[in-house]
């Protein structure tokens, strides 16, 4: 077998020698019409840097250089130095400027999203986009919509004290003017930006305990530190004091919202006997929306159902769950919570 | 406390522990002293709470291989259940029964209070340097991707709007209309033109939004899974 390779190992072994040589030479012959391109260009460059001067590169000693910085006049701080952003917001002026948020060293900073949540996989890929085709309203090309003028009212009249008076406030009840929505396009499609769960338990005001399971139960649910708050009246009919702390909150964003409403949706809510939806009457006109889960309910999420029995039964507490969306009307909030996998009944609320 | 040699296998005390005493260097003998209720004098009392509370504990952390119930003599039991006077313990016991905290709002004030937080990370400059570089590539790769998906979607409005307006100057002969003859100019989709209806009927179909704002079918919302059913809805469920 050998003997008879043996010419044919020989001959490649050969070739791949002379290989080399006639590729060497093919070049003179081959002719490219970038290739004269590059005898028409200048050498010389705006971006060329110069040589160092011959007495730079005489005095330059690297070493030197470091055993200098090692012994006592040091350039660099020692490796166990931290920098530490300035504990206090001075203001613009001020020389010592906290870094951006995004850097390790902030002190607002918040480690990156650990995770992928489905839900929000499945917004990007399906929702937005079926959002936006539903939604779209065409205007032909070269449309311009009227300019708004001023939404609230001056004061007529003779009086003077109308003169430099601030504008009135938008007719019938409320001291706030509704949002306007913009015409819809790639960029303001709809999308969940928070949410908060509350949990108000009057009965705290007597036994602290019902404050602190409660807190646990929303940790646990939320994977967020709860947040207590204070009654800030005194209610009779609700049985609230002043100054007592009575309820307990906690708001989630991007990677732990997503990953609670997927929660929401696909496990708790089917779980639970006769339940309608979320009630149309809900919404703030704001584009956030609440509803209300009793406390068997809340016991169905399953990070209180694994371990029920370390909660006094009793004590597990109802909450609100109000979603935070980007729309600026009921009717978009509503369109997208039910694109998620939230039914809503009733009258709608528009 | 209670430690255990390891080479003790589950079979040799329990051959052991029922008969007689084990040998001492098995485990440690002041331990010992407590579990061996057959060479306990019958009329020693249990004096101290400590002794009766590690005897517990290492019943309990045995419980899988000594399996055996520790009947107290007669003796005994007369002097620990029996005290002289029952009315002071009594009221002892329904007081502290009122007061009595639960054991799980304990254990839930107690990790309350005590968070898990780690100390604060601290590298030297390389690490940190190699700490930072890291970061800095995942939040362009987050940049990038947040840019991809942000195109994709103008991509897709784009193209969507390419169509309305193809709509809207198309005939009912499939011709294509000049601006003059459609209709559609404003902001109001319905009005017509020149030609009046017979232009543009499908981008004014569109337009009507008829159904968008009811109400999403139930089937539609599924979150994405990698592995998803074979049918989707099962639709022969009913309430039982």
């Amino acid at each position: 077998m050998a003997l008879r390779e043996l010419p044919l190992r020989t001959a490649s072994a050969f070739c791949s020698h002379v290989r080399p040589v006639a590729q060497l030479v093919r070049p003179s012959f081959r002719r490219n019409s970038s290739s004269e391109a590059l005898y028409g260009i200048e050498p010389w460059s705006p971006f060329s840097v110069p040589p160092p001067s011959e007495e730079l590169s005489k005095t330059f000693d690297p070493v030197a250089r470091s055993k200098l910085r090692r012994r006592g006049k040091r350039e660099l701080p020692p490796s166990r130095y931290q920098y530490r952003p300035p504990k206090y917001y001075r203001g613009r002026l001020h020389p010592h400027q906290p870094p951006p948020v995004s850097d390790p060293s902030s002190r607002l900073f918040q480690p990156g999203p650990f995770s992928l949540p489905r839900l929000e996989q499945t917004y990007q890929s399906t929702i937005a986009p079926d959002v936006l085709t539903l939604t779209y309203q065409h205007y032909p090309p070269g449309y311009r919509a009227p300019k708004l003028d001023q939404r609230l009212r001056e004061w007529t009249g003779e009086s003077p004290y109308f003169r430099n008076r601030p504008l009135r406030p938008p007719r019938g009840r409320g001291d706030h003017l509704r949002l306007l929505t913009p015409p819809r396009t790639f960029r303001n499609v709809p999308k969940i930006t928070k949410v908060t769960i509350h949990s108000m338990v009057p009965e705290a005001q007597e036994n602290s305990a019902h404050l602190h399971v409660a807190g646990m139960i929303v940790q646990a649910i939320s994977n967020i530190r709860a947040t207590t708050h204070k009654a800030r009246h005194n209610v009779v009919g609700w049985g609230l004091r002043e100054g007592k702390y009575v309820s307990v909150t906690a708001n989630m964003e991007r990677e732990d919202a997503h990953h609670f409403l997927a929660k929401l949706v696909d496990v708790v809510l089917p779980r639970i006997k006769e339940w309608k939806g979320v009630p149309a009457s809900s919404g703030d006109g704001a584009g956030n929306m609440t509803f209300g889960l009793t406390p068997d309910q809340v016991a169905l999420f399953p990070e209180v159902e694994v371990n029920y029995d370390a909660y006094p039964p009793k004590m597990i507490p109802g909450c609100h769950i109000t979603i935070q969306t980007d729309a600026t009307n009921n009717k978009d909030a509503r369109l997208l919570l039910q694109a998620i996998g939230l039914p809503f009944f009733g009258k709608l609320n528009d | 406390m209670t430690r255990r040699n390891p080479r003790t296998t589950a079979k040799s005390q329990a051959l052991q522990l029922p008969t007689h005493q084990p040998k001492p260097q098995l485990t440690p003998p002041t331990s010992l002293k407590m579990n061996l209720s057959s060479i306990r004098p019958a009329f020693r009392p249990v004096t101290s709470r400590i002794a009766q509370l590690s005897n517990n504990a290492l019943q309990r952390s045995f419980a899988p291989t000594t399996r055996r119930t520790i009947r107290p003599t007669p003796a005994t039991t007369t002097t620990t259940r029996s005290p002289f006077s029952t009315t002071a313990r009594l009221l002892k016991r329904n007081r502290s029964a009122k007061n009595a905290t639960d054991p799980r709002i304990t254990a839930i004030r107690y990790h309350l209070t005590h968070p898990l937080t780690p100390r604060p990370l601290h590298f030297s400059r390389t690490r940190a340097l190699r700490h930072w570089t890291i970061h800095r590539a995942w939040l362009l790769f987050l940049r990038k991707r947040r840019r991809a998906e942000e195109l994709e979607l103008e991509r897709q409005y784009n193209s969507m709007r390419a169509a309305c307006e193809h709509l809207r100057l198309l005939d009912n002969n499939g011709n294509r209309v000049s601006e003059a003859e459609a209709g559609g100019q404003g902001p109001d989709a319905g009005r017509l033109g020149v030609r009046g209806r017979e232009v543009g009927r499908l981008y004014r179909a569109a337009m009507l939004k008829r159904g968008v704002w009811g109400s999403v079918p139930v089937e539609y919302a599924r979150v994405q899974t990698d592995f998803p059913g074979r049918e989707g809805w099962n639709h022969a469920w009913t309430r039982s």
